[in-house]
């Protein structure tokens, strides 16, 4: 899978492109988990060209948060197309995950 | 003295008191003796007091013998006591006049003690076997009612599992279909079947089971429901017939068989595909007034033998045709004169009528068999089914994507590109698809991870049906018998720290498709999908 990752200020931006699902996540997931080795506390995943997102990949958001909540960190997540957003309502993720519209929104918010 | 309440009762009636003392004396003992002076006691004591016998003298003043015999017969209550005339008299014709009125016997008077204790002792006798009949027959009455019964509960469980929500299919243009079972019986071995199998494909069932009675409606039951539910994964009358004939001839210890008719009628370009296993071949009516035969038989009575390749036909139907259906019922119906109905009779009527609906075509030939059996009793159920094909045909507009994977999850990514590539320069709206694409990666994750208890390698069939803005998925796998949509909805009201992931997928499928369902097979799992391509919120 492909990820886009940069910095901005202490917040690390990751952009996930293509499909977040069975075939994918383990891979999206080994990025995410050395970029949190890495040291990073402040996670920004953009989803802005993501198709959409399945279980196995709602499975590694929640890990994601907790590991992050573990050691006092933020998690962000923007830019949900239509069906993601959807996906995050049926599931509850979009209120149990901070969720904002555009990248910058969810910079500010850190 | 007490009465003995064991001893038959005998009611002596005679104005002399001496004559009723006589009777006393030789009856006695085995006997209790009820004694009327006159008629009109007799009359009383025989109606509230049930003997088994009455001993009557004739000549009496007031009422005489005669009329008390009269008046015992006229009584529903006294009118099976036997009466024996004791009498002085002895012309014939007082005699006849006795056994006129309904008496037993005659014994004459001066009373011989041995003929008036063996005709007392044999009239009590035929009594006694009299009453046991008597309450037999009331006790088989009684059965038969309670059969009866059963026997219509049953008939109307039977006939409730037949469509008969008239008229049928109200809302579809192309063609007009009528249905109809007579039984000859409470209940009985035939029946039809009306379904669509997907949203242009009609399937035609008509059946007769061999025997009548309840046997004959069991196997019915089945045979239908197996039918049905074959006929929905399966677009091929020859492979429904053969699928079902294995499972009918499996386990049948009783030998019991049908014979079938079913047809997939294509309702937009009247292509009708039709198997027929030893069943009486339906005629066809084309516009032009010609009536032919669908002869081919592809097989025999389904349940006999398993193992059996079914074949089918195609046939195109245009608009006009008129397809009959029917059981031997109508062929066979059998007039007074014990002549059939038959196959002759029956083409003739079918060319000789014109211009009818299909419920019409179903009427008229329920009334031309009736007409011709008249006063004779039906032989068989008597069913019959009437389509008429009423649109000109179009062309073949089914758009189906299908693909084959074997069960390992990389297999996925080409079902969900495979699907993407379906999709382009259609009209549906990506999210329609991307939600299907959700569908398949959570359905197909969790049987390749979870369906199969052996490492061989296996095959998942992924079919899409896109027509009428609808998308109708199916996904068919040979792993363990499981429903994915059995499971409790996770609780997504919790916390971060709280959720569990379980279950998650199949709640997105359940929320995100517009219809789920799921059958098992004998040897395969089939989830169903339905989702709308327009209008998405």
């Amino acid at each position: 899978m492909e990820i886009i990752e940069r910095e901005e200020g202490e917040v690390r931006v990751l952009s996930l492109v293509g499909r977040l699902d069975t075939n994918t996540t383990p891979d999206a997931e080994a990025q995410i988990n050395s970029v949190l080795d890495s040291g990073a506390n402040k996670l920004l995943i953009n989803f802005e060209n993501i198709e959409y997102v399945s279980s196995a990949g709602l499975r590694l958001l929640l890990a994601t948060a907790k590991r992050l909540k573990g050691s006092a960190g933020e998690l962000r997540i923007s830019c949900l197309n239509e069906t993601v957003q959807e996906v995050f309502d049926i599931s509850g993720f979009a209120s149990i995950l901070t969720v904002l519209a555009t990248e910058n929104e969810a910079l500010d918010a850190f | 003295m007490i009465a003995n309440s064991d001893k038959p009762v005998v009611l002596a009636v005679d104005d002399t008191p001496e004559n009723l003392d006589v009777v006393k004396g030789v009856l006695g003992d085995d006997y209790h003796v009820k004694a009327a002076v006159n008629g009109k006691i007799a009359l009383k004591i025989a109606e509230t007091q049930s003997p088994d016998l009455i001993l009557l003298d004739i000549m009496m003043p007031d009422m005489d013998g005669y009329e008390v015999c009269q008046r015992l017969k006229a009584n529903p209550v006294t009118a099976n006591i036997p009466v024996i005339f004791l009498t002085a008299k002895d012309q014939d014709t007082d005699q006849a006049k006795g056994f006129e009125l309904g008496a037993a016997d005659y014994i004459q008077k001066p009373v011989n003690a041995m003929i008036l204790r063996s005709r007392t002792k044999t009239h009590v006798q035929l009594k006694k076997n009299l009453d046991a009949l008597q309450e037999a027959y009331a006790l088989i009455n009684a059965q038969k009612q309670r059969m009866q019964d059963e026997l219509n509960v049953g008939k109307d469980i039977q006939m409730s599992m037949l469509r008969r929500d008239y008229p049928l299919f109200p809302d579809n243009d192309e063609f007009s279909v009528h249905a109809q079972l007579e039984p000859a019986r409470e209940v009985s071995g035939d029946f039809y079947d009306l379904f669509f199998v997907n949203p242009a494909e009609l399937c035609l069932v008509v059946a007769d089971v061999s025997g009548k009675g309840v046997p004959a409606a069991l196997f019915m039951a089945v045979s239908k429901t197996l039918f049905s539910a074959r006929a929905i994964d399966d677009r091929s009358p020859a492979s429904i017939m053969t699928r079902v004939n294995n499972e009918l001839s499996k386990n049948n210890p009783s030998c019991m068989f049908v014979t079938v008719f079913l047809a997939i009628l294509n309702i937009e370009t009247g292509e009708l595909r039709y198997s027929n296993a030893g069943h009486n071949p339906p005629l066809l009516k084309r516009a032009d007034g010609q009536v032919s035969v669908l002869k081919k038989i592809h097989g025999p009575v389904a349940g006999a033998i398993e193992e059996i390749a079914y074949g089918e036909d195609r046939i195109n139907l245009g608009q006009g045709d008129v397809l009959l259906s029917f059981t031997d019922g109508v062929t066979e119906a059998m007039n007074t004169e014990n002549e059939l109905y038959s196959d002759a009779r029956l083409e003739a009527w079918f060319a000789d009528t014109s211009g009818l609906t299909a419920e019409a075509w179903v009427k008229e030939l329920v009334t031309s068999v009736s007409e011709f059996v008249g006063a004779a009793e039906a032989s068989d159920d008597i069913t019959i089914m009437a389509l008429s094909y009423d649109t000109e045909p179009g062309e073949k507009t089914q758009d189906l994507y299908s693909i084959t994977i074997p069960n390992e999850l990389k297999a996925l990514n080409s079902v969900v590109e495979g699907l993407e590539g379906f999709a382009e320069g259609k009209a549906i709206q990506p999210g329609v698809i991307q939600k299907l694409c959700i569908a398949f990666d959570e359905l197909l994750n969790n049987i390749i991870s979870y369906g199969y208890v052996d490492d061989s390698p296996h095959e998942i069939f992924v079919d899409v049906d896109y027509r009428n803005d609808e998308l109708i998925a199916t996904i068919k796998d040979d792993g363990i018998p499981f429903n994915p949509f059995m499971g409790d909805d996770p609780d997504i009201s919790l916390s971060v720290d709280d959720r569990e992931i379980g279950g998650l997928g199949i709640h997105l499928v359940k929320q995100m498709m517009d219809e789920v369902s799921y059958m098992r097979f004998t040897d395969m799992n089939m989830v169903r999908l339905v989702i709308k391509t327009t209008a998405q919120g």
